[in-house]
């Protein structure tokens, strides 16, 4: 096990499959000598070269489609995004190329395809630069969506994202970078995918987070247990495929539940977990789930104006009480 | 705007109701969704929530009153809000003191919009428990309706449920208003004897415990080893049907033995077809077609007269836990044996699962009780009133019987008439019953 911050943890994974695979390979914008925004490729290209850690213009789309014709020619491109809101420039490479060509094709074309870059709140980027877009992506068949909340999940996803031949959207988050975990030295340490782990176990209310929203989950849990109330908290680590069974057990255990999420809350997939547990485990249920997101406002560039937005700490402690009947 | 609150309709039969007790005070605030005042029907006691928000003004029938439905009851609004146009416009209520000075105001509000005021019915006495918990009552055989729930909205949760089951003693009735005056005033309301209905324990009975300056004592009945069981809820409703029917009734007793043989192959036919029916469902329906031939068993004596009843619905005695519920066949002369086999079995589950709805178990003409299965070989059942006659079934047992002087062995059954000796004589009433043995043991009659 070795201490790293999240940043170092996708860097040394990056660097460590590409040791294994002479067919991995980044792409990104200033990714070569300044080693993307956040540091993820930094010094790679010294060992790696310039072939292997190339930067692009700015072209999402050309970044992207250019990711899915090499993956196809049997490449394994990891392709880096500044911003994953900028995902959006390339949604018809991404949604109606990456995630339909293995199909179109009767399964005879690969895409072992890596879209990963950061995304959220933290910065005070502004509406465009601030975004949690992940939900979109759940919605088109044919794409795995990966969300790693600590760096141990980071590595392990990743690892797996990158050996996956499918192609994988790898949603890192800003205000996570800098955080550190431990994380396994073996060089096969993988994460499987549709696996969610129980950060915190506990008895009296599920919540459920992703991201930034686990710590989040975490620290709204250490307040409940001061006034008796033992919180489970859930994060599923890939929202596609998504691990509905773990969730499922937690909530005929606890009898309430709280999905929380950075993304918006109107048609944010904590809709679709609480429609799934209802569906799953309705008989179980104690109290109506809660489901928490950001308002329906663009992320503010005024740095409280951003955290006024998203869930606070205080609204996961609040729901949880109010699921659990608590004054 | 001040709205007027009505009497709720509760149930398809319900015409009138008694309030017991206000929850609230004049001058009270009132919450939507808080119990405001608690009534009782013909069928149950119910605690009505308020249907909105503002202040309790004024009361206008008091407990013990018993009121049609949609009549006035109470006014709620905002605070020192003038409501005299309203209470005008409704007509003279009986406790309305400044009618008089108001009555100019009152002339200019039109009848609509005193019906469209009306129309705000408080939220229904309906028992809502999250499903955890309605799961764990039925994992511990507890009655959910019988939990008080301490959820958003009195919604019953699982911590209700554990802690019904854990501590049952809470199973004495009492209001909400009382269970609170008894906390602030730490007493043991287990101890305090209700006069509400169903012995359920009101604030007034709280208090007037208080200003007797003692918590009740102990009965001694503990002390010999005796426990004292409180009579209310289905026991009480029971008791008191009853013993109206024997003490206003003029019951009399008729008995006859069935060959049952030929039903009994009837049945036969039927399961051989797939069709579930039961040797009860062969004597309703039996019974219903006599019934149609002797209109004068399916009748009600009332002070003004015999009341003849052109349907048949045949209620059937049903054991549940709580004691006895009689669900009703409506039509059942119109129906099918099948028919009545199917509709049979669905009422008497319903029963034990205690779904059964009002309707379910009113309007009987007649009622048909079998206490076969418990091996009784026949008995005298008491009138479900205001019906004229009940039918009592035995066991199906082999007997021997003389059949052409000769000793055979045939399945035999005992029914046993009670019948309403003020509606129907002895002669009739022995015919109705040969009717019926007639049909059981010809069958083939029924078509």
């Amino acid at each position: 096990m070795s201490k790293k911050t999240y940043a170092t943890a996708i860097r040394d994974v990056i660097a460590e499959e590409m040791r294994r695979d002479e067919n991995v390979f980044v792409m990104g914008e200033d990714i070569e000598i300044l080693g993307g925004i956040f540091g993820c490729t930094r010094d790679l290209y010294k060992e790696f070269g310039v072939d292997r850690i190339r930067n692009t213009p700015i072209s999402e789309a050309a970044m992207i489609g250019a990711g899915v014709g090499s993956a196809c020619a049997g490449m394994r491109p990891i392709v880096e995004l500044m911003y994953m809101d900028f995902t959006l420039v390339a949604a018809d490479q991404i949604i109606n190329q990456a995630a339909k060509t293995r199909y179109i094709f009767g399964g005879k074309a690969k895409i072992p395809l890596v879209i990963r870059g950061q995304q959220g709140i933290g910065r005070g980027n502004a509406a465009t630069h601030s975004q949690s877009l992940e939900t979109i992506f759940m919605h088109f068949p044919g794409i795995k969506v990966a969300c790693p909340s600590n760096a141990a999940d980071a590595a392990g996803l990743l690892r797996t994202a990158i050996r996956d031949d499918n192609p994988v959207m790898f949603f890192e988050h800003k205000a996570l970078y800098a955080s550190k975990f431990e994380v396994p030295d073996d060089p096969d340490f993988c994460v499987p995918f549709g696996k969610a782990d129980i950060k915190r176990a506990g008895k009296d209310v599920t919540i459920v987070g992703s991201l930034l929203y686990v710590s989040r989950a975490l620290e709204a849990a250490a307040e409940l247990e001061k006034i008796g109330i033992d919180a489970e908290v859930i994060d599923p680590r890939t929202l596609v495929p998504f691990d509905t069974q773990t969730i499922i057990e937690s909530v005929k255990k606890t009898g309430k539940l709280v999905v929380v999420h950075e993304a918006h809350k109107v048609a944010g997939w904590g809709a679709e977990v609480v429609s799934q547990v209802v569906e799953g485990a309705f008989k179980y249920l104690d109290a109506a789930p809660i489901h928490l997101g950001a308002k329906a406002c663009p992320l503010p560039f005024n740095i409280e104006l951003e955290n006024a937005v998203v869930p606070s700490v205080e609204q996961i402690v609040e729901a949880a009480k109010k699921v659990c009947n608590k004054k | 705007m001040a709205e007027i609150v009505i009497m709720p309709k509760q149930g398809l039969q319900m015409a009138e109701g008694t309030i017991m007790e206000w929850l609230v005070n004049e001058g009270e605030e009132v919450t939507e969704g808080s119990p405001l005042f608690e009534m009782e029907t013909d069928k149950l006691t119910i605690t009505i929530d308020a249907g909105s928000n503002g202040t309790l003004l004024k009361i206008l029938r008091g407990p013990g009153d018993v009121v049609p439905i949609t009549e006035p009851i109470a006014i709620i609004g905002e605070k020192g809000e003038d409501y005299s146009a309203l209470l005008n416009s409704m007509g003279a209520p009986p406790v309305a003191e400044n009618v008089e000075s108001e009555n100019e105001t009152a002339d200019e509000v039109t009848v609509e919009s005193i019906k469209a005021e009306a129309v705000k019915v408080p939220r229904t006495g309906k028992v809502f428990a999250s499903p955890r918990a309605k799961m764990l009552a039925e994992e511990k055989g507890i009655d959910y309706a019988d939990v008080d729930g301490s959820g958003p909205e009195g919604l019953i949760i699982e911590k209700d449920v554990l802690e019904y089951a854990a501590n049952p003693i809470q199973k004495t009735a009492a209001t909400p208003l009382a269970r609170k005056v008894a906390e602030l005033e730490n007493i043991d309301i287990n101890n305090i004897q209700g006069s509400g209905a169903r012995n359920k324990v009101l604030a007034e009975d709280v208090r007037a415990s208080l200003s007797a300056g003692q918590t009740p004592v102990q009965t001694d009945v503990t002390q010999l080893d005796e426990e004292l069981i409180p009579i209310k809820g289905m026991r009480k409703i029971v008791a008191e049907r009853m013993k109206t029917s024997l003490s206003e009734m003029a019951q009399a007793n008729h008995r006859i033995t069935v060959d049952m043989t030929n039903s009994v192959s009837l049945r036969e036919q039927f399961k051989a077809m797939g069709t579930k029916v039961s040797y009860n469902d062969i004597v309703l329906r039996c019974a219903a077609k006599a019934l149609t031939e002797f209109p004068m068993m399916n009748s009600s004596w009332t002070e003004k007269g015999i009341i003849l009843k052109k349907y048949v619905n045949i209620g059937m005695a049903v054991a549940i836990d709580q004691g006895l519920i009689v669900p009703v066949i409506k039509n059942i002369h119109l129906k099918s044996l099948d028919a009545i086999a199917k509709e049979s079995s669905e009422l008497a589950s319903k029963a034990k699962e205690n779904r059964l709805q009002p309707e379910d178990y009113t309007r009987g003409t007649f009622t048909v009780s079998n206490l076969g299965m418990f091996d009784i070989d026949g008995f005298t059942a008491i009138i479900n009133p205001p019906e004229a006659g009940i039918l009592a079934v035995g066991k199906l047992a082999k007997k021997p019987v003389v059949i052409n002087d000769e000793i055979v062995i045939r399945m035999m059954m005992q029914l046993s008439l009670t019948y309403d000796h003020r509606t129907v004589d002895g002669a009739p009433a022995a015919q109705f019953l040969k009717r019926i043995k007639e049909l059981l043991e010809n069958p083939m009659l029924l078509i």
